[in-house]
Formats: structure tokens, C-alpha cells, sequence
């Protein structure tokens, strides 16, 4: 069973240069964006004092624009490193449903290919994917087409990134160019907002941040992301039972 | 933060970042997330960008709450979530929220306060 698995995998999951292209092609547009986003990480990154050294390897390890970025006022402020590794947990929660929805595609794959492959597929390339490939079933030039799409992105991101670190080291710090990296928040916040439940747990957990900010080692924020998400659960059933009792 | 803490944070946010992405690669191709627990993922990040962005915005140097058009980060910050509802873009909407702050700071408009 295994053998015959295994050949049928690479059969499968051998290189196909048409699907890679089809896979690059669809991705193309994206690539200015992802490595604009990268330049207000990197300058980000280095304006909250990360040294050059840091800040590169922050991008080639995490790749993850808003885990970095959620991390840097936690970091210029001296936070635990507990909280930090559970804050960026929680912003990256949402890839455990995008890894849900991408990994049985390719559940022959080896082990180690599919490690890299989670760790570098993202928002973007994830939808695109699926786009094309709504089904799971083992397809000739899947593989490619992913390949088509994440190496590019990958690539992408790490010159804007670069680039955004040698481009914010060279800038005055009183420019406070960090606060580009917050702004870049807020504009991948709106998109997450989904509904109005989502809008009032959103709220909820801004009032309670700033509320809470005295708190010692950040917990308030912790605090915040918790309450924030119990209001939009309980509004969201609120929600639920009131269509129910009226469809 | 000393610099071995740092360093600690850099590999602390890889792990974060790849039990997040390649957990399920690895072990759970087969698992299927219960619906209950999907809807509170989804609400998970939102809550934490907002909670690390409103500190900012709203709290003034000293760590007090400023809520008046006064505070430049504020101003800023609604000017360019206003951009960004309306254009979608978002290098836009940072260059454009950078100016306004930028000039807000540079010409000390609201003396004193910023």
C-alpha cells in the first residue's frame, strides 16, 4: 500500500513547468503589494531598535508580517516572553484554519516538504490556491502550481523586507517610522472584520488594552484579546438564536 | 530588552509562527476543526491587532488616556482607517497616515499636547 502510494505521489508530485508558471502567473500581481508590506515591516522592524542583524533574521525565521509587527511594541517595551510568544500565536490563529483547509491536498507529500510548505504558505497564496484547486484529491501540477505561487511570494517579501531594513537604518529615528508598522495594522485589521460581531469584539478588546495598559508584563493585553473574542462569540449566538426563532 | 532576549524572542515567534502553519501539515491531515472552535479562531486575531494597536493610538506619552482629535497619533490613525475603508489601499494609506502624523509632529500644530 505504502509503495504503491508512493509511486503514485511522485507520478503526482513531479515537476510540471506549465503548472508552475500558471501558478506564477496567478500570483504575479500580488508580489508588489507582498513586497510593499515587507519595506513597512522591515523599516518597522528596525525603527523600534532591532539592529540590522536582528531584524533580518526576525524576517527569514518568523515570516509572518503581522506576528513581527505585533511583536515590536512588545519588545521596545520590555514585555515577558511568554506574553510575546502568545500574542503571536493568537494573530497567527487564523493560519491553523488556512493549514486546514491547504494540508490534505497534500498529505503524501514527505514530511519535511510539508513542514516547509505550511511554514511559508500565507493569506493570499492560501485563497489563490484554492481558488484553483477547490478539490483534494491528488492532481498532476498541483504541487507545481503551489510552488508557482509561494517561492515568488516568499522571494517577494524578503527583498521589500531587506530593503525596509537598510532603508529604516538609514532614516533619522524622530521620523518615528514605526509608526508605519501600526498603521499597516490597522489595515489588515479591517479586512478580519468581518461582521458586526467581530466589530463589537473588536472594540471590546481596544477599550479593554487601553483600560488595562497598566497591568504588569502586558498582561492587560492578553486580558483584552480574550474578552474581545468572548463578546464576539456570545454576540455571534446572540445573533444565531434570534434568526432561529424568527426563520 | 538585552540582546540574548531578543535573539530568545526572534526563535520564540518562529516556533509561534510554524505551530500556527505547518502543525497541521505535519500531524492532521485528517482532522477536521469542529465548527465551534473554527469561529473562534477567526475572532482570535482581530481582538490581538486590535488590542496592540489601540494602546498606541489612544494612550499619550506619559501612558494617560488621550481621546481628543488633539492627539496626533490618534487624528492620524482615523484619517487613515477613514482612506482605507474608502480606497482599499494599503501603501496608500500608510504614506497618507505617515504625512498627516509627520506634519502634525514637524509643525506642532497642537502645541504642547503631542
Amino acid at each position: 500500500m505504502s509503495r504503491a502510494r508512493m509511486e503514485r505521489g511522485s507520478d503526482v508530485d513531479g515537476h510540471d513547468p506549465a503548472a508552475w508558471r500558471e501558478g506564477f502567473q496567478v500570483g504575479l500581481p500580488t508580489l508588489f503589494g507582498l513586497g510593499a508590506w515587507g519595506i513597512v515591516v522591515g523599516v518597522a522592524m528596525v525603527k523600534s531598535g532591532l539592529t540590522v542583524l536582528q531584524a533580518s533574521a526576525m524576517t527569514l525565521i518568523v515570516y509572518s508580517g503581522s506576528a513581527q509587527l505585533a511583536s515590536l511594541p512588545l519588545i521596545a517595551t520590555g514585555a515577558p516572553i511568554g506574553v510575546i510568544f502568545a500574542t503571536a500565536f493568537v494573530v497567527n490563529l487564523r493560519f491553523v484554519i488556512f493549514s486546514a483547509l491547504l494540508a490534505p491536498h497534500f498529505s503524501q507529500l514527505p514530511l519535511l516538504q510539508r513542514f516547509y510548505l505550511g511554514h511559508i504558505s500565507g493569506d493570499l497564496t492560501t485563497a489563490l490556491f484554492l481558488q484553483r484547486y477547490p478539490r483534494t484529491a491528488p492532481e498532476r501540477g498541483k504541487l507545481s502550481f503551489l510552488k508557482g505561487l509561494l517561492y515568488p511570494s516568499w522571494v517577494a517579501w524578503q527583498v521589500g523586507t531587506f530593503i525596509g531594513i537598510f532603508l529604516g537604518s538609514a532614516v533619522p529615528t524622530e521620523w518615528q517610522l514605526g509608526f508605519a508598522g501600526m498603521l499597516a495594522i490597522l489595515c489588515i485589521l479591517v479586512p478580519l472584520v468581518m461582521n458586526s460581531a467581530a466589530l463589537c469584539g473588536v472594540l471590546v478588546a481596544a477599550a479593554v488594552s487601553v483600560l488595562a495598559h497598566g497591568l504588569p508584563y502586558k498582561l492587560g493585553l492578553l486580558v483584552a484579546v480574550l474578552v474581545g473574542m468572548v463578546t464576539a462569540i456570545a454576540i455571534e449566538e446572540t445573533q444565531d438564536r434570534r434568526k432561529v426563532r424568527h426563520g | 530588552m538585552a540582546d540574548w532576549e531578543i535573539w530568545t524572542v526572534i526563535v520564540v515567534l518562529g516556533v509561534a509562527t510554524a505551530c500556527c502553519r505547518s502543525a497541521l501539515w505535519m500531524v492532521g491531515h485528517r482532522v477536521t476543526i469542529p465548527r465551534r472552535v473554527q469561529e473562534m479562531l477567526r475572532y482570535a486575531p482581530a481582538c490581538a491587532l486590535a488590542a496592540i494597536v489601540a494602546p498606541d493610538f489612544l494612550l499619550g506619552p506619559q501612558g494617560e488616556i488621550e481621546l481628543a482629535v488633539t492627539n496626533p497619533k490618534l487624528l492620524a490613525g482615523i484619517l487613515a482607517l477613514a482612506y482605507y475603508l474608502w480606497r482599499r489601499n494599503m501603501l496608500q494609506t500608510i504614506v497618507i497616515g505617515m504625512l498627516v502624523f509627520t506634519a502634525l509632529r514637524v509643525f506642532d500644530v497642537f502645541h504642547g499636547v503631542g
